[in-house]
């Protein structure tokens, strides 16, 4: 009984042992396995950069900044040794012109807290880091980060957006190039895994795992550097001086659409975007709508001479005063009234009545559909992020009056960008161009190029030829002729259009504007100057057309582009 | 007639040299303890690896601080300050020579 006893002791010790050795050989295995691996293999992310975006000319816009962030192990900094820190970091890291004891009673602050870790500063330069390292402060760290470095500061925000947070908390672009290029722009990030030793150390001849990191793509942009420069300073003192609330222009180059500048006022520090206010964010010219008023003309006119229902030298039968229409009154701008109006000169002194003629004679199914082939109504697909389009009402909603005004630009919303496209095809000869920024995309191994892309052809050749005429006759003989380049042949138009307030339209509210290309005979340009709201003036005339002509002005120059009279 | 000696053949039986065998097993003994010396050696390189590695990675870090200090000071808006300030302005009228 006792042998049998110890034998059943000793059956039952080794199955004991069986199961707890299955336990921990096959049920716990990977568990085990993974807790081996995570002594002897440890894993280095390795970050991709984010691309870069460059000027056309190969200037960095922006790129990437590898910068610093400080932190402290508190527990390890003994209590007496924590302002004497304090102070020598202040000292070392304090920037120019800012209070070195504001900082340092911040740190104190910091280091004296019961944690095992606590941030310090952030955005510290290669430079202090190595200067902080020298002084040998146990507890202290630091950890690479990386940010976006603009060296034009904030110019050309609007075009580029900003890089911000995903809900993930990782690198995403938002708004402008930034958001509409995030996914080439931002890279994959690549992994190491080795096999180290006690100290930590990897061994070369043990097992290396390695996914490369792939950096983003770079982006060459149409802009031209010298070109955005010259706008912007244009557009910004002109913001100032004509008290207007906003102001914005693009130009473009109307063969290829490509956009050689992009401004707009006012604006924000993609740095440090969230010490702005959210409203700025939005880039106006492919996001706010407005009514382009008498700049709108030129494409009604454009029509209508496409279509053969008037010539330049029609006569205008109802201009001889005021139009009465489904109950409105349509005046011209300045209550002037010539009898005898030719459709050439209807562009030349902008007048409304001479428009609502014009449109009379093309009909609303014709107008309509010119307003679809100019591309209102539509996204022109310009490579930004949050370009919006307002929507054009059906056909069967429009009355007379509706015709009417849209004629001269009112009633009716548009976009900058479909504006500008939309002359751009008076400059080129008559075809539809899809805008576009960026030139190219660029890795290691390959080199995208994004060429130039007819959407269509609206209007004839010659049409566009004739257009072309009176816009260069509104420049030399209408009411932007005080302020026009002389020696140069400018095709461009005026506008001045009410904003509407709560159903009715305000006449001291205005969005003054000038739409033109130039050298009128071969553009090498054409742009889109706005102010919205001057206080010092509402016409266009005298707001966005000296600005357009200033920066036309100094284009000439830098285009080497001669005068011809 | 007395059969003094059968006749037979001799068998001729291939014996490896004892040479080469020799030199096999020095050449395999070789090979383990070059094989061992390498280990041995390679094993302390994981700290200049390292090393290398972060001395790569603070060289790249450096390239992209000066790129971008480069093009800071090559910017439109450095270069507008600069000028101004050695006494620099804007061409008021520019004369066309045919």
């Amino acid at each position: 009984m006792r042998i049998f006893l110890i034998k059943s002791f000793f059956v039952f010790l080794f199955l004991a042992i069986a199961v707890r050795l299955f336990y921990w050989q096959v049920i716990k295995a990977a568990y085990l396995q993974a807790q081996a691996e995570g002594q002897y293999f440890t894993d280095v992310k390795t970050q991709a950069q984010r691309g870069k975006i460059f000027f056309s000319d190969g200037a960095i816009l922006t790129s990437s900044n590898p910068s610093f962030s400080m932190f402290a192990n508190p527990k390890l900094i003994a209590k007496n040794q924590v302002a004497n820190m304090a102070y020598s970091l202040a000292k070392l890291l304090t920037e120019q012109g800012l209070d070195v004891d504001e900082l340092a009673k911040d740190l104190v602050f910091k280091l004296s807290k019961d944690l095992y870790w606590v941030r310090l500063k952030t955005n510290v330069s290669l430079e202090n880091k190595r200067a902080v390292e020298n002084l040998n402060f146990a507890g202290i760290g630091f950890e690479q980060t990386s940010g976006r470095f603009y060296p034009e500061g904030s110019s050309s925000a609007h075009l580029l957006g900003f890089v911000g947070s995903s809900e993930k908390g990782e690198s995403k672009g938002y708004f402008g190039l930034e958001g509409y290029y995030d996914g080439e722009l931002k890279g994959i990030s690549g992994l190491v895994r080795h096999e180290k030793d006690a100290l930590g150390l990897p061994i070369i001849i043990g097992n290396f795992l390695t996914s490369q990191a792939k950096n983003g793509k770079d982006l060459t942009l149409n802009l031209d550097r010298t070109v955005q420069y010259i706008v912007e300073q244009s557009l910004k003192s002109g913001l100032e001086k004509y008290g207007a609330k906003a102001a914005s222009a693009v130009v473009m180059d109307p063969k290829t659409g490509s956009i050689l500048a992009l401004a707009a006022f006012p604006n924000y520090d993609p740095k440090s975007y969230l010490n702005f206010p959210k409203e700025y964010y939005k880039d106006p010219i492919v996001a706010d709508q407005y009514e382009p008023g008498s700049t709108f003309k030129v494409l009604v006119m454009a029509a209508a001479l496409n279509e053969n229902v008037v010539k330049q030298d029609t006569k205008c039968d109802i201009c001889s005063g005021s139009v009465s229409l489904g109950g409105f009154i349509i005046r011209t701008w300045n209550n002037k009234y010539r009898p005898e109006l030719t459709a050439k000169e209807t562009i030349i002194h902008s007048d409304n009545t001479g428009m609502v003629f014009i449109s009379k004679k093309l009909g609303l199914d014709k107008f309509y559909s010119y307003l679809e082939n100019f591309g209102f109504g539509d996204l022109t697909d310009i490579d930004l992020q949050d370009e919006s389009s307002p929507d054009i009402r059906p056909k069967k909603g429009w009355k007379e009056i509706d015709l009417a005004t849209a004629s001269f630009g009112q009633g009716i919303a548009v976009t900058p960008i479909q504006m500008v496209r939309a002359v751009a095809a008076i400059a080129n000869g008559g075809y539809l161009m899809e805008p576009h920024i960026v030139k190219k995309i660029s890795d290691e191994n390959r080199v995208f190029e994004i060429k130039p892309i007819i959407v269509r052809q609206v209007i004839k050749e010659s049409t566009a030829q004739q257009v072309r005429e009176m816009m260069v006759a509104a420049v030399e003989e209408g009411e932007a002729k005080f302020t026009k380049t002389k020696g140069f042949k400018i095709a461009g138009k005026t506008g001045t259009a009410q904003i509407p307030v709560a159903g009715h339209y305000d006449p001291e509210k205005t969005i003054a504007s000038f739409v033109g290309f130039a050298p009128a005979d071969n553009p090498k340009f054409v742009m889109l100057v706005r102010y919205d709201q001057p206080s010092s003036s509402i016409f266009g005339a005298e707001t966005a057309a000296p600005t357009f002509f200033e920066i036309a002005k100094q284009l000439f120059t830098y285009y080497k582009i001669a005068p011809t009279e | 007639m007395t059969i003094i000696k059968t006749f037979e053949p001799e068998e001729t039986t291939r014996k490896l040299p004892k040479v080469y065998i020799i030199l096999a097993i020095v050449g395999l003994v070789s090979l383990m303890l070059i094989e061992i010396w390498v280990n041995n050696t390679m094993i302390a390189y994981g700290e200049r690896f390292a090393k290398l590695t972060n001395a790569e990675k603070n060289l790249l870090m450096e390239n992209q601080i000066l790129e971008n200090e480069i093009a800071k000071r090559l910017s439109l808006t450095n270069l507008a300050s600069e000028s101004a300030q050695l006494g620099f302005s804007a061409a008021q009228s520019i004369l066309y020579v045919r």
